[in-house]
């Protein structure tokens, strides 16, 4: 039995982590691999392809309807292949703190003992940037030692990739933990794998996987599947579990380098990025 | 910087619990966590409405974090409102729901139209210390209480001094400064202690003028009551203790509220004769003991620090070591509270450091050469390194842990007699 891996995605909200996350997960269930899938995300649809459709209750519902003396398979259900699904959950939008939830949710979770010896995978599906504490609390107190952060070629996903670095290397400096690498879930922009690999290098990481663009991951996502459940035959399925190969033989882990807004601007206008934005018409 | 924080003397914001206390019949409610409201319960004599342990509190916990306190606010409130028969509920919040976000403001505007008036008062910790917590309770009053009003009660003064507690002396200055103005034929209100509470809150608007005397806790309260209800203010900065001081902030609120300075003059001479009859008699006390206390500090707040370097150099003749103001005063006032201590008599003038390090007063004061046995008017922090010394300690200043203070005070002329009978009641017992 291998070691567990514990792996945070970060990345722009929007950008696809969730449909990552899972369809990554679906391809390592292929290899045998036992995996939970922790969301950390109040909107609560981090395991929606796993589990077909938002069934799940999240740990903070339950928190506040039953309190906390509650067992383990009230919060924690089964989906594809035997994937552990997780949603952290979080306050009404407007109200309370969603970064101690996490923290609150997380903290039920070992102490209910999800964090079982035959598990060989937890993913942290985690919201947006990392706005405060409690959305790095994955990443703190030894949890995941491991990260990967989802980008395409637009700007935005590259500032917030930065971003998230920087909040990486602020833990790395005491803590075990590395970025793992860039997966690229692909917008189809100029120059996307050149520009990606040239962020990477200058992050001191590596572009880990190009994930084509293609809209069976909606036709999938519309079905409440992950492609490999939904067309196992399909090119993107083929994707998805090479991911999965890429992430499995990974040992590439660093302390980012997270540069300044200057230098990003500089790679951007080397890739012609800024000049399109200029031409941009509606 | 981070710093040491080393005998701190003041509590954070949420301390305003005690300006809640402090006016009759009022009760505060308190949105924060068990904790806050037990360390702060604590003060001597805070006894409030109820007592220092009773009061609504929503003590949140993890789950309030989590998912927001907004609710529990909400029935606490409510429940208050049945079960506590007061005249006006104060909502203080504590750090947490200041830092999670709650609009406690909206949920105390659900009460609007409650049989008894609901106010606000964001005290978050981080705002600030509890004299900042006191401003933000009076601000609280002013902003969603209080009206302009048409009807102006002619010689009527609000009347604004001490934090209630804080202060020991404030239920006794506060009375003394009412019976001054009240000499001089004005009509004062204030709002905090025996039989005043909310009927003197609601004369508020209709006074002629606010006096404030401090030297800058209540000056915002001051200019927002400018503003919003249209009361013009004196600020008188000092404290006024013994015949110099008083009969100089007679004469300056005589002529602000168009005292006829005949009348004026009647009242200070009445007073002075009196005064320094009692001094007179003392003389010999007073000179034999200079060479014990040639030179003081004076360790307080800079009301009392302030008030009291004053009254000892113009009326008793000592000479100022360094005097020290640990209250935080906000950068903004400290240049104007300086030159208070510039103007002394005699062409004399005091250095002041406003420090709230403890540990950094004692040594300023270990090394100091006081030509003699050194006088130190401070906190109980001070008694050690003034008895080490071998010097003569009086305890006039927060923490107040050697004498019970009921409504004794040391303002105006009579004061200035108390704080001479106490200071000399340390340096003859020393001999006894």
């Amino acid at each position: 039995m291998s070691e567990l891996r514990q792996i945070a995605i970060y990345g722009k909200g929007g950008i696809g982590k969730s449909t990552t996350t899972q369809n990554l997960t679906a391809g390592l269930v292929e290899h045998g691999k036992k995996v939970m899938v922790v969301g950390c995300d109040p909107k609560a649809d981090s395991t929606r392809l796993l589990l077909g459709g938002l069934a799940q209750k999240t740990v903070l519902d339950t928190i506040r309807e039953e309190g906390e003396d509650i067992a383990l398979d009230r919060i924690m259900k089964e989906g594809y292949g035997g994937t552990r699904c997780v949603e952290s959950g979080g306050p009404e939008p407007g109200v309370g703190c969603a970064g101690r939830g996490i923290i609150t949710s997380i903290n039920m979770l070992e102490n209910l003992g999800a964090y079982t010896e035959d598990l060989d995978y937890v993913f942290y599906d985690v919201l947006g940037d990392v706005v405060c504490g409690g959305f790095a609390m994955p990443i703190r107190e030894g949890k995941a030692k491991e990260i990967y952060i989802v980008a395409s070629g637009e700007m935005m996903a590259l500032y917030a990739a930065n971003n998230i670095s920087k909040g990486i290397s602020r833990y790395a400096r005491t803590g075990g933990v590395r970025l793992g690498g860039i997966i690229c879930n692909s917008r189809n922009v100029d120059r996307e794998l050149d520009l990606l690999r040239a962020f990477s290098k200058e992050l001191g990481t590596k572009l880990l996987y190009f994930v084509p663009r293609d809209n069976i991951v909606q036709h999938a996502e519309i079905n409440k599947k992950t492609v490999i459940e939904y067309k196992p035959d399909s090119n993107q399925a083929q994707e998805y579990r090479n991911l999965a190969q890429a992430v499995i033989e990974n040992t590439d882990f660093v302390i980012p380098t997270p540069m300044t807004q200057e230098r990003l601007e500089e790679i951007l206008m080397e890739y012609g990025m800024m000049e399109l934005a200029d031409d941009y018409k509606i | 910087m981070a710093k040491l924080l080393d005998k701190q003397r003041y509590k954070c914001a949420l301390g305003a619990m005690q300006t809640v206390q402090a006016i009759e019949r009022a009760l505060p409610v308190l949105h924060s966590g068990p904790g806050c409201a037990q360390k702060l319960s604590d003060t001597t004599g805070s006894s409030g409405y109820f007592s220092p342990n009773i009061f609504p509190c929503t003590s949140i916990n993890e789950k309030d974090v989590v998912f927001g306190g907004a609710k529990k606010l909400h029935s606490t409130i409510e429940n208050a409102l049945k079960v506590v028969d007061a005249d006006l509920y104060v909502v203080l919040t504590g750090c947490i729901p200041e830092i999670v976000g709650d609009d406690s403001g909206e949920v105390v505007s659900e009460f609007a139209e409650a049989e008894k008036p609901v106010i606000y008062a964001p005290t978050a910790g981080f705002k600030g210390n509890n004299y900042k917590g006191h401003e933000q309770v009076v601000d609280a009053l002013i902003d969603q209480y209080l009206e302009k009003s048409d009807i102006k009660v002619k010689g009527l003064v609000n009347i604004w001094a001490d934090v209630p507690y804080q202060d020991l002396f404030w239920l006794g200055n506060i009375r003394e400064l009412e019976k001054l103005i009240e000499e001089l034929g004005l009509t004062p209100n204030t709002i905090f202690g025996f039989h005043r509470g909310i009927k003197n809150i609601n004369k508020i608007p209709t006074a002629e003028f606010n006096l404030l005397v401090s030297p800058w806790v209540g000056l915002g309260n001051m200019k927002k009551m400018e503003r919003k209800l249209g009361i013009p203010y004196l600020h008188y900065k000092t404290l006024p203790i013994g015949a110099t001081e008083t009969s100089k902030f007679l004469r300056e609120v005589g002529k602000f509220a168009g005292v006829p300075e005949e009348k004026v003059e009647a009242v200070i001479k009445e007073h002075e004769d009196y005064y320094y009859y009692l001094i007179e008699r003392y003389a010999d006390l007073f000179l034999e003991n200079r060479v014990i206390n040639k030179q003081f500090t004076v360790v307080a707040d800079a009301q009392y620090t302030l008030g009291i370097t004053k009254f000892l150099v113009n009326d008793l003749g000592l000479i100022p070591a360094k005097q020290f103001v640990a209250d935080d005063t906000p950068k903004n006032y400290r240049e104007s509270i300086i030159e208070e201590f510039k103007k002394l008599n005699y062409g004399i003038e005091a250095e002041v450091s406003f420090e709230t390090d403890g540990y950094k007063i004692h040594e300023e004061i270990r090394n100091h050469d006081y030509h003699g046995y050194p006088l130190v008017l401070g906190g109980y922090y001070e008694k050690e390194v003034t008895e080490s010394l071998k010097g003569n300690f009086l305890n006039i200043s927060w923490p107040v842990l050697d004498k019970v203070v009921m409504d004794d005070f040391y303002v105006g002329y009579t004061g200035g007699i108390r704080l001479i009978e106490d200071m000399y009641t340390v340096a003859v017992s020393r001999f006894n």
